[in-house]
């Protein structure tokens, strides 16, 4: 990282706020000190505390100043309408997942005719940031209301409970706008290892999915039905960035505070089983996994967050690759890579995989497989 | 000579100073017309005979774009028989006046004032009735406040005016968000009152028909003071640029609203394709491997060159949202002014000064003496520090460039039906 020229700092004192040298390190430039500086004092005069506010600026500015990621700093992260909690040892929402999550949410409330039941389930949750998103967009634009199930499912206990915060966030606010078109609805966030083979019998016997993991009771309550045998949509995002890259090319902030578990893969013997394949690198077994998940659910749409238009194409070879061994399998008839503005429409871009031409969507880097099976 | 040998001089000074707190002055350049001219006239009746042939088709059949038209012109009849009641009424009492009994002349000299007001008044409310109504006017609106070029002094008053008028739509009810408020706060640098050194705001005032209030306050406003950085004790003059754009209330979409802006025709329709969107992109791998909090946007509408910058939430989905909607706003204010300006030089006969457009000074506040002054509708306050919170003052001095602004709509509409008059008689010849 280059250094910063001291006539910076006595600027950012100077034209910004004596607090602003302090942010500066990790903001590197004056116009984001000056907005993460406001955003703090923001939050600090919306959330009361018998702390006098100066203090409290003072207290976040230094923590921020450390490095620790803003969303942690300040505990919350806008994502679409909803604002997302975010804690250590949970990885926080981007927003190129917020960009694809929308377009996906208005994909599906484009289709015609409308469908009369949705459902849903997200592997390697997080926050709950992808179901919830989509449960809101999709409740605010679908032309009328059906009713929807929404599972997500985490390795991590933290990452579940935090998604059940959040669920309860967004439950809030729903509630104010959409009122008892909510009720129709059943979102249950599952901690559970999707490599684990009983996963698939969880999804379809939520009974045992209760007494096996510690729900709460109110989580059970929302737990009415299996979830819809017809899968409409399965998004992942699962992490996917190589040991050597963490090492390397990841920000200091994420390496340092974000939870290694949701960047980069473990290596696993069951996992490195099933992608003996060559096309396939090691940090790529997330996607095997989710495949063979799609093999057995086999949903209408399937998205998969990638780290990058390398490893989109090797997925998309990979898929491919497969479906041409095992024709009976493979159940997507569209396959497409989205960059991280999908919205921004198909400007013709297409790309020779295995002989098959594959649509790219959207400006900027590579960021998610979509698969489709219209 | 007075009877005492000696008076202190300054109490005879205090007793001469009459302590005025409020006080207004009406030099108004104003010339509303005092008499109907017969262009408008004939207008009016065209119209009123259109109103009631289309009352009587509807007491026929129910056509609800004949209601809708009929409901428009309502207002002109209705004005209209007001306007010819007054008149028959004045002609009576004029009839009055010539007769024998002095008794009955003197009861109708004292009718007389009151009836030609009267008259005055449904002829003002008939012009009114008569100027098309702002296209805008019943739409919600933003008002985007921006110090002009110098110092931090005119920051400081853009604050000032940020401020009054979200204190003005506080006392009147009306509901506000703030969408962008851009300051640079060194925490040693703050205005007499408070005031930060403001680079851009934005508020949006939600209620229905806020342009049609707000619209007269776009332009220069200057400020003339002496600022708290100076310390020689001399008068500052800097301008703040206050912009009035339409806004749509955001469930707007119904397809007889101005707002529809997925109608191509409607003055907020703008191609996808022509804009051109510029984010802060992280450099690298982006995604997971990044965790950047920079949520700007940029949006440049390319053919006209249009752009706008948002960087005020930390959500850039949030951010784009509101650029759109500002760049929607600006274009259709850009384009309407565009319009008017086609029209008025079709006219080419009134010089339209009260075109208020980005460049012309409108109103000035002077610390010193204590006085807000429009230079429209020439109205000058004396009450500064009410118009500074938003109270009674400000609303009068609004109200006032509103009539302003009606009367010279008025006179548009006059030379228009005048140049339509002199053309139709040409081509008899």
């Amino acid at each position: 990282m280059p250094r910063l020229p001291p006539s910076l700092f006595w600027r950012a004192r100077k034209d910004i706020s004596p607090f602003a040298p302090v942010l500066l390190p990790v903001c590197r430039d004056l116009t984001s000190t000056a907005n993460e500086l406001r955003w703090i004092r923001e939050h600090v005069r919306d959330t009361p505390s018998p702390v006098p506010d100066q203090l409290r600026v003072w207290d976040l500015v230094e923590k921020r100043g450390k490095g620790v990621p803003l969303q942690y700093v300040l505990g919350n992260q806008p994502f679409g309408d909803l604002d997302i909690r975010c804690r250590p040892g949970v990885l926080i929402p981007r927003p190129e997942t917020e960009s694809y999550t929308l377009q996906l949410a208005s994909l599906l409330a484009r289709d015609r005719p409308p469908p009369s039941s949705l459902s849903i389930l997200d592997l390697c949750t997080g926050t709950g940031c992808i179901p919830l998103l989509l449960l809101h967009a999709l409740l605010r634009t679908l032309p009328r209301p059906v009713p929807i199930t929404v599972r997500g499912v985490d390795i991590c206990p933290h990452a579940v409970q935090l998604a059940r915060e959040n669920l309860r966030r967004a439950r809030a606010r729903l509630s104010s706008t959409a009122g008892d078109l909510e009720g129709a609805c059943s979102v249950a966030f599952l901690q559970h290892d999707i490599f684990d083979p009983s996963l698939l019998r969880l999804l379809a016997n939520p009974e045992e999915a209760i007494t096996t993991t510690t729900t709460t009771a109110a989580a059970a309550a929302t737990l009415p039905q299996p979830l819809n045998p017809g899968l409409d949509l399965l998004t992942i995002n699962p992490p996917y960035i190589s040991p050597r890259a963490f090492a390397r090319s990841t920000a200091r902030a994420v390496r340092n505070h974000e939870p290694r578990l949701a960047l980069v893969p473990e290596p696993l013997a069951a996992a490195a089983a099933e992608s003996s394949d060559s096309t396939l690198e090691p940090h790529d077994v997330f996607y095997a996994r989710a495949l063979a998940i799609a093999d057995a659910l086999r949903p209408k749409r399937m998205l998969m967050e990638v780290g990058g238009l390398d490893q989109a194409l090797r997925v998309v070879r990979f898929f491919l690759r497969r479906r041409r061994r095992r024709p009976a399998e493979g159940l997507f008839k569209t396959v497409e890579v989205w960059r991280d503005e999908p919205a921004a429409g198909d400007r013709g871009e297409r790309m020779a995989v295995e002989g098959t031409e594959v649509t790219v969507r959207g400006e900027g880097l590579g960021r998610a497989v979509y698969f489709s099976v219209f | 000579m007075l009877a005492a040998p000696w008076v202190c001089q300054r109490c005879v000074r205090s007793l001469g100073r009459i302590r005025v707190s409020q006080f207004i002055r009406r030099a108004s350049t104003d010339s509303a017309p005092r008499t109907l001219p017969p262009a408008l006239l004939e207008r009016a009746r065209r119209l009123t005979a259109e109103h009631d042939q289309l009352r009587a088709a509807l007491e026929n059949d129910f056509d609800p774009k004949k209601a809708k038209r009929a409901g428009e012109l309502g207002r002109i009849a209705e004005a209209l028989k007001q306007f010819e009641k007054a008149k028959t009424a004045l002609g009576e009492l004029q009839a009055l006046l010539e007769s024998d009994d002095a008794e009955m002349r003197e009861l109708a000299r004292d009718d007389l004032e009151a009836t030609e007001a009267q008259l005055d008044e449904s002829s003002r409310n008939l012009s009114v009735a008569l100027t098309p109504k702002h296209p805008f006017a019943d739409m919600p609106c933003l008002l985007e406040i921006r110090p002009g070029p110098g110092g931090t002094e005119g920051r400081f008053f853009a604050d000032t005016l940020f401020k009054m008028y979200k204190l003005y739509c506080a006392n009147k009810g009306y509901r506000t968000r703030v969408v962008q408020y851009e300051a640079s706060d060194s925490d040693c640098q703050t205005g007499d009152e408070g005031e930060v050194a403001l680079q851009e705001a934005v508020l949006e005032v939600q209620e229905p028909g806020a342009y049609g209030l707000f619209r007269g306050e776009a332009g220069m406003h200057r400020v003339q003071r002496v600022p708290a950085t100076e310390t020689k004790g001399r008068t500052h003059t800097s301008a703040v640029a206050v912009w009035v754009l339409p806004s749509f209330s955001e469930n707007a979409g119904s397809s007889e609203s101005e707002a529809d802006w997925d109608n191509p025709e409607s003055d907020f329709y703008i191609d996808p394709a022509e804009v051109r969107t510029e984010t802060m992109r992280a450099r690298g791998a982006g995604g997971q491997h990044v965790n950047k909090t920079e949520s700007a946007i940029r949006l440049t509408h390319v053919p006209t060159g249009i752009t706008v910058s948002m960087q005020d939430s930390r959500s850039q989905h949030r951010n784009r949202d509101m650029a759109w909607r500002l760049l929607r706003s600006r274009l259709a204010q850009q384009r309407r002014e565009a319009r008017e300006e086609q029209v008025r030089q079709l006219r080419n006969s009134v010089l339209a000064t009260h075109q208020i457009t980005r460049g012309d000074k409108i109103r000035t506040y002077q610390y010193q003496q204590d006085r807000c002054t429009d230079h429209r509708c020439g109205l000058d306050t004396h009450n500064l520090p009410d118009v500074l919170r938003g109270g009674e003052t400000l609303d009068r001095v609004m109200e006032s460039v509103r009539t302003w602004l009606v009367n010279k709509d008025i006179e548009a509409v006059l030379a228009d039906e005048e140049a339509a008059a002199a053309a139709a008689a040409k081509q008899t010849k």
